[in-house]
């Protein structure tokens, strides 16, 4: 975090200076070098705009124009539109941005070979007096000779790829500037030859060819051929990938130092070989594994009779040889166009989703998922096997197979408590296959299988795993109704996807082998059930509710009969009230007449 | 094969045999000195090394366990391509396991040629009152298609090392017997480069070879 704000402290300061590019160059070589502080970068960014918002606003001759238009314009402020893809920088800025950077790389490396070469000339001097001295000067010759027949091959290619352009582009005045690539190019050429005549020192041929390696073989006077064609590569895959393989070169030089005289002669071979290389894309993936492998031969062969190691160190340098070697070779020779890897890489991934309703019952694998350490540990299987796309290296593919392997030698004594057989190892991965479906299957299988060094291929552990997953493929391949004990009828129908495996089972099993096979089906069937009930109990209540709409509708017309029953039963009679009070008074004449006041005397 | 031109030989023996004749038992037995034990350290059983010191030079065993469940049978190639020897595993008490075994040998016989050394294996031995493949039929056997014979029993650990040590103590011939099988192997099956008598062709014939059985193995499952 320190070190992010020192960054940051850092970018302000020389923003302030408007030296942009040279933030632009520190923040792209975070971005590059640490993936994991992006967002921090990010961040740095946007501090580095609000800083330069800041100064644009006290520049008030930039005033008149939005700041995000401004965003759009070169960073280094030629006044050009900037483009996102070259980081902010117009074509022509950035084109010579990239140079610059490559020149700096160079210069690295140049320096570093030259301490090779001063080591290389002590070696030279000591050993000048003893009689074992190996032809270091023919050597070199030949593999110069190499050299300039492949800088001849690309100068031609470029001069026709310039003349190519040249059609294009109508023929006006442009050309005679277009026509200066190729002269320079011859000149620069010539200039090799004569360098290549003069016989330079030993040392000065290892300084060259150390410079032939630092730039790859295909992208050799790459600086010259961007700058006059602008035909940069996307920089960002281009950075990346060569800074893995820099550092892999970088690495390789160092255990090499170790070995001192037999590693320079290592770096040679392998320097020489990679050159070698650049010059046989054409040649079918068959006969560039037998290069390799003839050149891993000659080289073990030669490292343990001239040198005299013993076989571990042999099989330790070898290692170390494959890996540089093959990080450099790894985009001409994976998966070439020359080979139908490709669409084998498909009809098996195809294949492999076909069979995606393979159980475990079926293939008899005797792993129990519900062990909560047991799918874990398939879960890990899968990320290895996928994974092992991802690696360069043929030991590293291998490594992944055998940590894959691990995890599922692991799955299995957890589950059977004993150690796993052949039995049951080859069954799991075949099911670990089928569940990963890992990508470029077969490309990689054949990659391997044509660059891995075979030492380490046919015997060892490594070797052993990798045969299984041979097998594991070739039965997938050939997977047919018999091996998973069905009927023909059934494959059939489970392959047309008519039918799955799990249906047909009884609804009481569902709910078993639903949560054996997957948490969400589970989830899922649970969910069905769930809904299922809330249906019926939904019927239930409607069915309720019309009973108790009919037995009121009943109930209303049962009262209002009952009433009308008793009302014809005891019909109402209403008689006539009397007129007066006294009106019935009928036995008034009886009644004795009224007292009359009577006075008396007295 | 690499490891030859050095001091320590490698030697890859291949394990066939049905499942459940005991070729796991017979390896942890020979590697562990252990038999059905819950403190097995190995993580697995399906491949083993043993480094092994015969008359002073290095040996460096690596013992390949095979799936033997029938529908695993087509793989085999797979498995004991390169191999040094291959050791056959049947079960005395079981009929046809033996059987299988005489299927693994003819196979065998027609992929890798004449020479490959093989080792019929008995096991199970402490059955003997269940054993239904007579003594006599299997020596017989195993003599008729040049092969060894070993009764052993993983339970009462007999007879396994004497096998793996026999299978060891002839490292220069296997050493040579596979050179010449993968050159036979390497010229039947390809064709194109049939002048190349390098060390490395027989390497390389017998990758070419491995390659070879995919596009067939396709056809089968179309059909």
């Amino acid at each position: 975090m320190a070190m992010l704000t020192t960054l940051v402290c850092f970018a302000r300061v020389v923003c302030l200076c408007r030296a942009h590019y040279v933030t632009r160059l520190l923040l792209s070589w975070c971005m590059n070098c640490r993936p994991d502080v992006q967002i921090q970068i990010t961040m740095t960014n946007m501090f580095l705009y609000l800083d330069k918002r800041d100064t644009m606003n006290q520049r008030s001759e930039r005033r008149g124009i939005h700041v995000d238009q401004s965003e759009l314009l070169c960073k280094k402020g030629c006044g050009y539109y900037g483009n996102a893809a070259w980081q902010g920088l117009c074509s022509k800025c950035w084109r010579e941005e990239y140079q610059r950077a490559r020149q700096r790389q160079i210069q690295e490396d140049w320096a570093l070979a030259e301490k090779l070469q001063r080591e290389e000339e002590a070696a030279y001097v000591s050993s000048h007096s003893s009689s074992q001295t190996q032809p270091p000067q023919s050597h070199s010759q030949q593999s110069l000779a190499t050299f300039s027949k492949f800088e001849e091959k690309k100068t031609n290619e470029k001069t026709r790829k310039v003349t190519t352009v040249k059609k294009f582009f109508s023929p006006s005045s442009r050309t005679a500037p277009k026509k200066v690539p190729p002269e320079k190019e011859s000149e620069k050429q010539e200039k090799e030859e004569k360098l290549q005549g003069r016989r330079e020192s030993h040392g000065e041929n290892l300084l060259r060819d150390l410079k032939g390696i630092f730039t790859q073989p295909w992208e050799m006077a790459s600086p010259t051929e961007e700058s006059h064609e602008g035909k940069a590569p996307s920089p960002s895959i281009t950075r990346q990938s060569s800074i893995e393989t820099d550092r892999v070169s970088r690495d390789f030089v160092e255990f090499l130092k170790t070995l001192q005289k037999p590693g320079r002669e290592v770096h040679k071979q392998s320097r020489g070989f990679i050159e070698s290389m650049g010059n046989k894309k054409d040649l079918s993936a068959e006969e560039l594994s037998e290069c390799v492998q003839d050149f891993y031969q000659g080289m073990s062969d030669r490292l343990l009779n001239h040198f005299k190691g013993s076989s571990e160190k042999v099989d330790r340098v070898m290692d170390q040889v494959e890996k540089y070697i093959m990080t450099r070779l790894y985009k001409s020779v994976f998966c070439p166009e020359t080979s139908d890897d490709e669409k084998k890489d498909l009809a098996t991934q195809r294949r492999i989703r076909a069979l995606h309703w393979v159980t475990i019952q079926m293939l008899c694998v005797p792993v129990d998922e519900e062990i909560p350490e047991v799918s874990d540990s398939v879960v890990k299987a899968i990320t290895d096997i996928i994974e092992m796309d991802s690696k360069r290296v043929p030991r590293d593919k291998l490594a992944c197979i055998t940590s894959c392997s691990k995890h599922i030698f692991n799955t299995i004594r957890v589950t059977k408590n004993e150690p796993a057989s052949a039995d049951d190892f080859l069954p799991t991965l075949i099911y670990i296959v089928l569940k990963a479906n890992p990508p470029r299957l077969q490309s990689n299988i054949q990659y391997i299988t044509r660059f891995c060094n075979p030492s380490r291929l046919m015997t060892g552990e490594d070797g052993y795993y990798f045969t299984n997953l041979c097998c594991a493929v070739a039965f997938i391949e050939k997977l047919d109704a018999q091996s998973l004990n069905l009927s023909p009828e059934e494959f059939e129908r489970y392959m047309s996807g008519q039918a799955s495996p799990r249906r047909q089972d009884d609804p009481a099993a569902w709910p078993q082998s639903g949560s054996r096979v997957n948490p969400a089906l589970s989830q899922i069937h649970h969910n069905l059930k769930l809904l299922s009930n809330l249906e019926k109990r939904q019927q239930q209540v409607t069915e309720g509710a019309q009973n108790l709409e009919t037995e009121l509708a009943e109930w209303q017309d049962s009262v209002a009969r009952e009433v009308q029953e008793i009302l014809e039963r005891y019909p109402l009679e209403i008689k006539p009230r009397a007129s007066a009070i006294d009106a019935e008074n009928v036995e008034n004449d009886r009644l004795p007449p009224p007292l009359q006041p009577q006075v008396f005397a007295g | 094969m690499a490891a030859a031109g050095g001091k320590t030989y490698s030697f890859k023996v291949v394990l066939l045999g049905e499942g459940c004749v005991g070729k796991t038992s017979l390896v942890l037995r020979y590697c562990e000195n252990k038999f059905n034990d819950k403190h097995i350290t190995t993580l697995q059983a399906s491949f083993l090394t043993k480094k092994l010191n015969i008359t002073g030079k290095r040996v460096n065993l690596a013992i390949w366990d095979t799936a033997g469940q029938e529908r695993f049978h087509a793989l085999g190639p797979i498995y004991y391509r390169d191999s040094n020897g291959a050791i056959l595993v049947y079960d005395v008490t079981d009929e046809d396991s033996f059987q299988k075994v005489k299927n693994w040998v003819k196979e065998l016989r027609k992929m890798l040629g004449n020479e490959i050394c093989l080792c019929i294996v008995g096991n199970k031995i402490d059955l003997e009152k269940d054993r239904h493949v007579s003594v006599e039929e299997a020596e017989g056997y195993a003599e008729s298609v040049g092969a060894k014979h070993y009764h052993t029993s993983a339970k009462l650990n007999k007879g396994i090392e004497e096998l793996f040590l026999d299978l060891c103590k002839q490292p220069r011939r296997f050493l040579t017997l596979s050179h010449t099988v993968m050159r036979a192997l390497y010229n039947t099956t390809s064709k194109r480069h049939d002048g190349d008598g390098s060390g490395r062709g027989e390497v390389k014939g017998e990758r070419r070879e491995s390659h070879k059985h995919s596009p067939e193995r396709r056809t089968d499952c179309r059909r």
